[in-house]
């Protein structure tokens, strides 16, 4: 225990004095800061800009065959009507004209037709945006504002659903289960790459005889995995703080959507089972990075192996409308209590409310089991493994030495 | 404490990996309380057997045993070990990786810390406790190495090629910390082919040669059974065709 205790506080005291740590970790915010700055900026700058260019005045002719472009609207643009789609275009080539729009007869069937000087690429937009507005404006100047708003998909819903007699909100009953996926993926997408590594070190830095000398393989093994679930903990709430606080005191002017937490369902069955999944799939996929960098001489030699480990993981997710609409399927079936595929078919189920406690247990059982396994066999790979300095450990000489251990 | 009582027992020892024999069979032990020459050219298995006898390989065949028993990291015995393989941890600094050992080595954080401090004076290193490992020369790290092996007083301390790569000075701070654990009682084991360090400090020796005890015994034993040579013409003799002992891995 007091190994334990020592080997944890060691390498969680060096990851946190690393600065890579919280560069990552706080770049995960700052990224998503940026993504939605730039996002608010550019689409207020493009709005801002198309509205400049419609409203710019040039000097305008139209022919409208189909008699839908109310006069008025041309009077206040200043724009002339010409009955000869030949003279518009003329009249554009030679200069007189900044643009002419020819308007068929039938617009369900032919194109209207924008003919213009060329202002530049942006800037040319102008001219379909006004004709554009020239239409709707015509339109919702004739039309009943309830057929507009139809027309124009502005009509709100309040949709109600009940599931044995009381109400029932899918997609809020989501949320609180839904929240072990994400923090699954984002940790083994920041973290993966750390458990990789974790047990290369010791070979890396010749480190490995002394401390197999001084103290057992498997209080290594347990004290790093625990000290990275305690990291990652701590990287969750690095992130989350800062996104918290953009959310909050950001929010209204960003246009981030309002979430109401106060009418957050909370279905204590299945958070409960989302959380045992979650720590028994961090659990599994922690025993298998590990074992993978145990088994191989350099940290560099595990990356390659983390795009597979990461495949096993996410690959399912390729499945996502399956595992909603046909839970019962044998794919589904498969990739659910497959241990390696298991955990994002579990917690999506769990979270969208197609996994029955029986299919859950029996999860859990096999994430269970597989999870010891694997941590068994990681440190075993580490045992024996450890002075391989220079090629693979293979299943061989892991089993064949493990034949030959009697100590 | 009278050196009679046997420490380590090793008996028809076999080490292979796939079809390559390393130890074929090698029986002796080392008493309490002595200092024990573990010698042999490169690849006569003499890292190998260390690592059988602190259970690192598993032995083919036969027993190595630490106070009649295999060694394992709760046995009770209070072990030192310098490998041949020397490292630390190269990216955290010199007073950390000293007190992560002494704390698994039983030690508290204040005795390791302080233990640290005065070892690291004694070997001009006190300037460079807070240095990262790998900023410091290799001799510089090899002392910080000697350091984490003799933290918490080893009753059996075990070094393999403790002075490779020390110059003049340091091999001499070197024997003078082993001659200190001699005079504390702590059984030594040294893995060397350095001769005169050998004749200064070891009670009784071994020679592997392909696997196998060429000679062992005291010091005067040896040298009287090739007839009065000292233990570097013993050496030669014994090893004289360099071809025969060049590259063996495992060892």
């Amino acid at each position: 225990m007091h190994n334990l205790a020592t080997v944890f506080s060691f390498e969680v005291m060096r990851t946190l004095k690393k600065k890579t740590f919280w560069i990552t970790a706080l770049s995960f915010p700052v990224v998503i800061g940026l993504v939605i700055a730039i996002i608010f900026f550019s689409s207020e700058a493009t709005e801002k800009a198309s509205l400049d260019t419609v409203n710019q005045k040039f000097s305008l002719a139209v022919t409208d065959e189909s008699k839908v472009i109310e006069p008025q609207l041309l009077t206040q643009l200043n724009a002339k009507t010409v009955s000869s789609k030949q003279q518009g275009i003329d009249d554009v080539k030679s200069g007189k004209l900044d643009a002419y729009f020819y308007y068929p007869a039938d617009l369900t069937k032919e194109k209207v037709q924008v003919f213009a000087e060329d202002v530049g690429l942006f800037d040319n937009n102008r001219y379909q945006g006004t004709a554009e507005a020239l239409l709707a404006g015509s339109v919702t100047a004739t039309t009943d504002p309830q057929i507009v708003a139809i027309l124009q998909k502005k009509v709100g819903f309040d949709s109600k659903t009940y599931q044995d007699g009381a109400e029932y909100d899918g997609i809020k009953q989501m949320i609180a289960p839904g929240i072990f996926l994400a923090l699954f993926y984002i940790l083994i997408v920041m973290f993966g790459s750390q458990m990789l590594t974790s047990t290369t070190e010791e070979k890396e830095n010749r480190v490995i005889e002394m401390i197999l000398t001084t103290i057992k393989a498997r209080t290594l093994i347990i004290g790093k995995i625990l000290s990275l679930i305690v990291l990652a903990i701590i990287q969750i709430i690095a992130i989350m703080i800062p996104i918290l606080f953009i959310y909050f005191q950001f929010g209204s002017q960003l246009s981030l959507p309002s979430v109401d937490l106060t009418n957050l369902p909370l279905d204590p069955m299945r958070i409960s089972i989302g959380a045992v999944i979650f720590f028994l799939s961090f659990l599994l996929f922690t025993g298998l990075l590990v074992a993978i960098g145990a088994a191989v001489p350099t940290a560099k030699e595990a990356g390659g192996f983390f795009g597979i480990v990461m495949t096993l993981i996410f690959g399912p997710l390729y499945a996502v409308t399956l595992f909603i609409s046909a839970p019962t399927s044998t794919l589904v079936t498969f990739l659910t209590f497959f241990p390696l595929t298991a955990p994002i078919p579990l917690m999506l189920r769990n979270a969208v409310g197609n996994l029955s406690v029986s299919d859950a247990l029996i999860g859990i059982v096999i994430l269970a089991i597989s999870a010891t396994i694997i941590m068994a066999i990681a440190i075993r790979l580490f045992r024996y493994g450890a002075l391989e300095y220079s090629k693979r450990l293979s299943l061989r000489t892991l089993f064949v030495t493990d034949k030959k251990t009697s100590r | 404490m009278p050196k009679t009582e046997p420490l380590v027992t090793i008996d028809h020892f076999k080490m292979t990996f796939g079809n390559q024999t390393v130890i074929e069979d090698l029986s002796f032990d080392i008493k309490r309380g002595e200092t024990f020459g573990l010698l042999g050219a490169n690849g006569s298995g003499k890292t190998t057997t260390i690592r059988a006898l602190l259970g690192i390989y598993q032995p083919t065949n036969g027993s190595l045993l630490i106070d009649g028993q295999p060694y394992a990291v709760d046995s009770g015995v209070q072990l030192g070990y310098l490998p041949e393989e020397r490292g630390l941890y190269k990216k955290e600094s010199v007073i950390t990786v000293m007190i992560y050992f002494g704390r698994l080595k039983g030690m508290s954080r204040a005795d390791a810390e302080e233990w640290s401090m005065k070892y690291l004076e004694r070997v001009g290193l006190a300037d460079k406790a807070k240095t990262q490992l790998d900023k410091l020369s290799g001799g510089m790290q090899q002392k910080v190495q000697l350091g984490v092996t003799i933290m918490n007083n080893p009753s059996l301390l075990i070094l393999d090629e403790p002075t490779k790569g020390f110059d003049p000075v340091n091999r001499r701070l070197l024997m003078n910390i082993i001659e200190e654990h001699q005079a504390a009682g702590a059984t030594v084991i040294f893995v060397t082919h350095q001769m005169e360090e050998v004749e200064r400090l070891c009670d009784r020796i071994i020679l592997l040669k392909d696997g196998k005890a060429s000679a062992y015994g005291t010091i005067a034993d040896v040298k009287k059974k090739f007839n009065g040579a000292s233990l570097d013409d013993i050496f030669v003799t014994i090893y004289g065709d360099p071809t025969e002992h060049e590259g063996v891995d495992h060892a």
